[in-house]
């Protein structure tokens, strides 16, 4: 037995190589990489070479101001999904778990239910005869239907829905690692709650709300199907456009170059938020 | 105290309060679609004036969306399982691989995750266009293998970070093959890791929608498309029944899914 544990010394010391990573790594390369370096490359050569493409892009009006859409609503959509998870993140952090597990399970349930499904749920309810505005309007405070689709109100509507637990679930887990001891220790020091929460709770939580904010923000930037179905044909965003350009106006060169655009300014920011936050800790968010 | 649930005082009530509103707002979509395909408004008045089953019996006499629905299926099921296989070697090497550049390997590998989908979805169908991939089961398939990798490589990778090598090699060391003491020792181990693996790649695939639109042909179409293709047209009761009957199939997952995670981890 002894010489056979010294006969095997040596493969137990061997590691694992890059070996097992070269199926992965070749259907990346050929089916990913390869395919979205082309399409950038049509971006500088079609219809003939060079710059033109974003010359356009950034010279006229109506992609200016798809482009200022695009931001604001990514703006808006991180800061209100922010707002709104930070309570019920913190709730579910300390709640029962008993409790926890409804809120828990209705998360998970929103989550999961088809894109679509959810998206036409929203085209139903906001719709100008449909329940809110029957409600708003049964109810005496409003007189007229309000217009909540088919603008940039739907649109930031059913993306905060869709975002919001990409916001909760990764906050619960930096409010959980937060030692109460701290939050207890600034009570017997005479902090007032709104002192403690301003001081301690927020500025703990904030690498979680700075991760879990960039990962909203990213997300909306590039979103295609909620903007398109909620957002009508005079409020286009990036990803709509893109889609348009190439689908409807066969224009490649000028939707590549749209997409190299959306691909540089998603790939900075989530480079900036593995700096943040670490690639592992970001990966363990599932 | 803010973070003692006991001693949160009328905080906590204002704050559950707050949950409870959030989690009503998050289920409302789900249960009034459920609802509406139960009503018998074609124009989606709600309340519906009376119940029927007729958007039902109108969803399953049309072959289209069985089909839609088996395409979906056979594809997902296809995608789920290469990109497990794919993500189980591939996590050996992230998780214990030494060679350099393994950070940045295992960045690459979860890009399609991050990369908006419109921008992979234009280029994959441009380079299937000239490879003569267009509109295939086979394209389908690798396009939504490349989309499913990071979400199988996530839970496997976390699963074998939390595997001790040691019971593994101990194997090893009582005469088992590497590859025995791999397939033996460690797959059961992680096997909840390979099991969410496949849930979320299957899902990946089967809720894809921007891919699915640019690769679909007038022969090949998955569910969402199918169901995109019916939303642009107008917003018919049959979409409801459709997608109660998907919501039905989520719930079912997740109920499955926390019975086989109890079972698993016994």
């Amino acid at each position: 037995m002894s010489g056979n544990f010294l006969h095997r010394q040596p493969i137990l010391r061997r590691p694992d190589g890059i070996g097992g990573a070269l199926p992965a790594l070749t259907l990346i390369a050929l089916f990913f990489v390869v395919p979205v370096v082309a399409l950038l490359l049509r971006s500088v050569t079609e219809p003939v070479p060079g710059l033109q493409n974003y010359a356009i892009l950034f010279g006229e009006g109506t992609y200016a101001r798809v482009f200022f859409n695009t931001f604001l609503v990514a703006t808006v959509v991180t800061a209100v999904t922010a707002i709104v998870a930070f309570p019920v993140a913190w709730m579910l952090a300390i709640m029962p778990p008993a409790l926890g597990s409804i809120v828990f399970g209705i998360i998970i349930l929103s989550m999961w239910t088809n894109l679509l499904t959810r998206t036409y749920a929203w085209m139903v309810l906001l719709q100008r005869t449909g329940v809110i505005n029957r409600t708003l309007m049964d109810i005496g405070l409003i007189s007229e239907p309000l217009p909540l689709i088919n603008n940039l109100t739907g649109v930031t509507i059913g993306m905060v829905y869709i975002m919001l637990p990409f916001m909760i679930l990764p906050l619960v887990g930096t409010l959980r690692a937060i030692d109460p001891m701290t939050l207890r220790a600034a009570a017997l020091c005479g902090a007032s709650p709104f002192d403690a929460f301003r001081r301690i709770l927020l500025p703990l939580s904030l690498p979680g709300i700075a991760a879990g904010g960039l990962m909203v923000f990213v997300m909306s930037l590039g979103y295609f199907v909620t903007p398109t179905l909620l957002g009508g044909t005079s409020n286009m965003m990036l990803a709509a456009m893109i889609a348009q350009m190439i689908q409807s106006l066969l224009n490649w060169g000028l939707g590549s170059a749209a997409a190299f655009i959306l691909l540089l300014v998603t790939m900075a920011l989530y480079a900036l938020q593995l700096r943040l936050v670490g690639a592992k800790r970001m990966t363990g968010g599932i | 105290m803010l973070l003692d649930y006991d001693r949160l005082g009328w905080l906590r009530a204002a704050l559950l309060g707050f949950t409870g509103l959030v989690a009503a707002f998050l289920l409302l979509p789900v249960v009034f679609i459920v609802l509406l395909s139960f009503g018998s408004s074609r124009w989606l008045a709600f309340p519906p004036p009376s119940w029927t089953l007729k958007w039902y019996e109108e969803l399953f006499a049309d072959p289209a969306w069985l089909e839609a629905a088996l395409t979906s299926a056979r594809i997902a099921t296809m995608a789920a399982i290469l990109a497990v296989v794919i993500g189980l070697l591939a996590s050996f090497a992230l998780v214990r691989g030494q060679f350099r550049g393994r950070n940045t390997l295992r960045g690459l590998l979860l890009t399609p995750m991050v990369l908006p989908v419109v921008v992979f979805a234009i280029a994959i169908y441009a380079f299937f266009l000239r490879i003569g991939l267009g509109g295939t089961t086979a394209g389908f398939v690798i396009a939504h293998t490349v989309l499913a990798l990071p979400f199988a490589i996530i839970p496997i990778t976390a699963a074998l970070e939390g595997f001790d090598k040691s019971i593994e090699d101990a194997a090893i060391v009582c005469g088992a093959s590497p590859f025995e003491a791999k397939l033996r020792v460690t797959l059961p181990a992680i096997k909840i890791g390979i099991f969410s693996a496949a849930i979320f790649a299957f899902l990946a695939s089967w809720d894809e929608v921007v891919v699915a639109i640019f690769m679909a042909s007038p022969t090949l179409q998955t569910l969402p498309v199918k169901i995109w293709g019916s939303l642009r047209q107008d917003l018919s009761p049959v979409i409801a029944a459709a997608s109660s009957l998907l919501v039905l199939l989520t719930l079912s997952l997740m109920i499955v899914t926390a019975l086989i995670r109890r079972k698993l981890s016994k």
